[in-house]
């Protein structure tokens, strides 16, 4: 995959139920060998952009191209998808149903074989192969589904809330496979609205509210231009100069600190020298970056 | 296609694999036999005694013939007028076997009537009646007849009883005093009873094709059975197949698998899939039966029995598979349809019974259509998609239309069923937008018409 080209573009993508505009005019790119988190709240429209981008629906407006191509049947069997809404064949053995649906994916043969086996035993659940998908508990057939998504080696994976109702064992162990996989040069659309989750494993991310892209870009890019200063800070003595409304526009503590989020405009330079002036004796001085849940809730938390 | 294979292979394991298939597979047959075996012992239980009737008989002469009428059958009888009534084609071949197992049973009940004779002796009616009557609560009579003095003139009897839901009793002492008062009438105009035996021997209609030449073969009604035999046969599988269809379209929907579906296939392959792999379940099923039921029909020859198939001319056996599969597939594309519209089985279930009256319907439209089968309304009725398996074939068997016609309303069809099959689809893929809620009307014809 050539870093240029974008392994999925959305240009201008509507979609309407009726009256109801579940995505609006929506664009962005998913660069190749890069984990990309479709953020939002629920009901911003994140699944139905996903549906478009996996063809179980068409836009009405605007262009979806897949690897600089429109989505067809052969292109969909590049794609993993692992859907919010997901579910096992009950009275299935777990083996026969991913062989299915990895045969849905064109892949069959000694190769799902293969795959299976191997897939299995990276989730530590290879003597389960025999059992029914009721027989399983939740977790395990998360993982299984997990596995549904990935087995016919798709280019491009798309996991729709894949830790949600995970214990944190189990979303550690699928973290690294996604970790894996990225590394292997495989492209990733994450969507949640879990923004520490999304913090951690995103290279890329697209807010969406209401429909619409509230913000993208990098992480980095997005949290240096949130345009936000805080300063995690440890002292005793000159208390004062943290009132001055110039300097410091609100103060949280916590147990053995407090934050300080700096006015607009303010230097926390000045601040360290203003507290350093007033004999204050600073144990813990730290520039703190805004976290994703922080411009998460300052962007979309008065409109919820 | 290998998608659509997949489809149809996992449909058709997983449900062959499965206990309930094995459960059916072998028990179906054992609850037919029990079925058709069962009611016919149980109808011939005798319960108590001989049913116990008494004559009194006001003419004085009437009583033995009454005695010996009774359990005599109803053939020997002749010309019977409710018998005469039936419409030929109605009685044909298939409802000879019933009417006949209905006489056999009425007859083996028949050797077991004792009447007995009630002599007036200068008692006033009404004394004799209310000392009947007595008996008759005392539990030593069933009944009592009485044959009034001027019966043979009148032609008025009466039967008097402590049951009279049982009709079968009722047909018997019916058919007696009628026997008796005619043949009484008959002797006293002097017909001898070789007379009468030579005026009511049977007359055959022998019944054949015209045109068919010296070799016409005969024809029994055949045609019209077979075409029966052919609707309720598809009645019958929809019947059974019907649910299993709208079990596998709904299967995805309440386990919540059909998104990971449709990112991977075409809504219509896994519509065509899944109803192919459903239908060779059945097909299946149907084979092990058959061969099963052919297998002892063998069986039951070698041991020297009388056992015939019906025998088909291979031209309508072939239009008779090619309907049969038609009617099998629009009434399963119905069921796929309610079930790409709704979320449980249960809703499927009650949204497809009208649907299956489409089906009985087309039953009805049948005789209309025997009685003029190129008649304009007929050649309509056997357009129409949904009543073509039936009344197209019973136009095949009994005046043969033109090929033209036939061609064209299997081509209508087989057309329907694609188009429901590709409307299934798109509801389906439609209406897994929106889990937990079933459509309206209106809304599945916003989503056809969605791209």
């Amino acid at each position: 995959m050539s870093e240029q080209k974008p392994t999925l573009n959305l240009e201008r993508v509507t979609k309407r139920f009726g009256d109801f505009t579940a995505v609006d005019s929506l664009s962005l790119s998913v660069r190749a060998g890069r984990i990309f988190g479709l953020l939002g709240p629920n009901g911003a429209g994140k699944t139905t952009t996903i549906r478009m981008i996996v063809g179980i629906t068409a836009p009405d407006e605007g262009s979806v191209e897949l690897f600089g191509r429109r989505v067809t049947p052969e292109l969909q069997n590049r794609i993993g998808y692992l859907p919010e809404e997901r579910g096992l064949y009950k009275k299935m053995r777990v083996g026969d149903q991913l062989k299915y649906f990895s045969e849905l994916k064109g892949l069959s043969g000694r190769a799902a074989e293969e795959a299976l086996e191997r897939w299995l035993s990276k989730v530590k659940l290879s003597e389960w192969r025999r059992k029914k998908a009721t027989e399983l508990s939740k977790g395990m057939q998360q993982k299984i589904q997990f596995i549904a998504a990935v087995m016919h080696d798709p280019d491009l994976l798309i996991l729709d809330e894949p830790f949600s109702g995970l214990d944190p064992v189990n979303v550690e162990l699928l973290k690294d496979l996604v970790l894996e996989l990225k590394a292997a040069g495989k492209t990733i659309i994450f969507s949640t609205h879990q923004m520490e989750v999304a913090e951690r494993i995103c290279d890329d991310i697209c807010l969406i509210n209401r429909s619409r892209k509230i913000l993208s870009g990098s992480i980095r890019e997005v949290k240096s231009g949130f345009g936000r200063n805080a300063v995690a800070l440890r002292h005793a003595g000159g208390d004062g100069v943290l009132e001055d409304p110039a300097l410091v526009a609100s103060v949280e503590r916590h147990s053995d600190h407090l934050e300080a989020l700096l006015a607009p405009g303010a230097d926390p330079q000045e601040l360290l020298r203003r507290l350093l002036g007033a004999g204050a004796r600073v144990e813990r001085f730290e520039l703190v970056e805004p976290s994703l849940n922080d411009i998460f809730i300052e962007k979309v938390g008065g409109d919820v | 296609m290998s998608k659509f294979l997949a489809v149809v292979r996992r449909e058709y394991i997983q449900r062959v694999r499965s206990r309930m298939f094995v459960l059916v597979t072998l028990g179906a047959p054992l609850m037919f036999a029990l079925f058709t075996v069962v009611p016919i012992l149980i109808a011939g239980i005798k319960t108590g005694g001989p049913t116990r009737i008494a004559v009194l008989d006001e003419t004085g002469k009437m009583f033995e013939r009454v005695r010996d009428s009774a359990g005599v059958g109803r053939d020997s009888d002749g010309g019977d007028d409710d018998e005469a009534k039936t419409d030929e084609a109605v009685s044909g071949s298939a409802n000879q076997n019933t009417r006949g197992r209905m006489e056999e049973m009425a007859k083996a009940s028949a050797q077991n009537y004792e009447f007995e004779r009630v002599e007036a002796a200068g008692r006033a009616p009404a004394e004799l009646r209310a000392q009947l009557d007595e008996r008759v609560r005392r539990d030593e009579l069933d009944g009592y007849i009485v044959l009034p003095s001027d019966v043979l003139e009148r032609g008025e009897a009466e039967y008097y009883s402590r049951n009279l839901g049982d009709v079968f009793t009722r047909g018997q002492v019916r058919n007696a005093v009628v026997k008796a008062v005619r043949d009484a009438r008959l002797d006293s105009h002097g017909v001898g009873p070789e007379v009468m035996r030579a005026v009511n021997r049977p007359v055959r209609l022998k019944a054949t094709k015209a045109g068919g030449g010296q070799g016409g073969e005969e024809d029994k009604g055949q045609g019209f059975f077979i075409v029966f035999g052919a609707g309720f046969v598809i009645y019958l599988t929809i019947l059974m197949y019907g649910q299993v269809i709208l079990g596998a379209i709904i299967e995805e929907k309440e386990t919540r698998i059909a998104e990971i579906l449709f990112s991977s296939i075409r809504p219509f392959a896994l519509m065509s899939g899944k109803l192919i792999g459903v239908s060779l379940v059945a097909l299946t099923q149907f084979a092990i039966w058959g061969v099963a039921f052919v297998g002892l029909g063998a069986y039951f020859a070698a041991k020297g029995m009388a056992v015939s198939f019906p025998r088909i001319p291979a031209g309508v056996f072939a239009y008779v598979v090619l309907f049969f599969l038609l009617g099998y597939f629009i009434y399963a594309t119905i069921y796929a349809l309610v079930g790409s519209m709704v979320t449980t089985s249960q809703e499927g279930g009650q949204l497809a019974m009208p649907i299956i009256l489409l089906l009985v319907v087309g039953f009805y439209l049948a005789f209309p259509v025997i009685r003029s089968p190129n008649s304009t309304f007929a050649v309509w009725v056997s357009m129409i998609p949904f009543f073509a398996p039936i009344t197209m074939l019973i136009r095949i068997v009994s005046q043969t239309p033109p090929l033209w016609q036939i061609a064209l309303s299997l081509g209508i069809g087989f057309a329907t069923v694609a188009l429901l099959l590709w409307l299934a689809g798109r509801v389906y893929r439609t209406g897994m937008l929106m889990y937990g809620k079933r459509a309206t009307i209106p809304e599945v014809l916003k989503w056809v018409r969605q791209p």
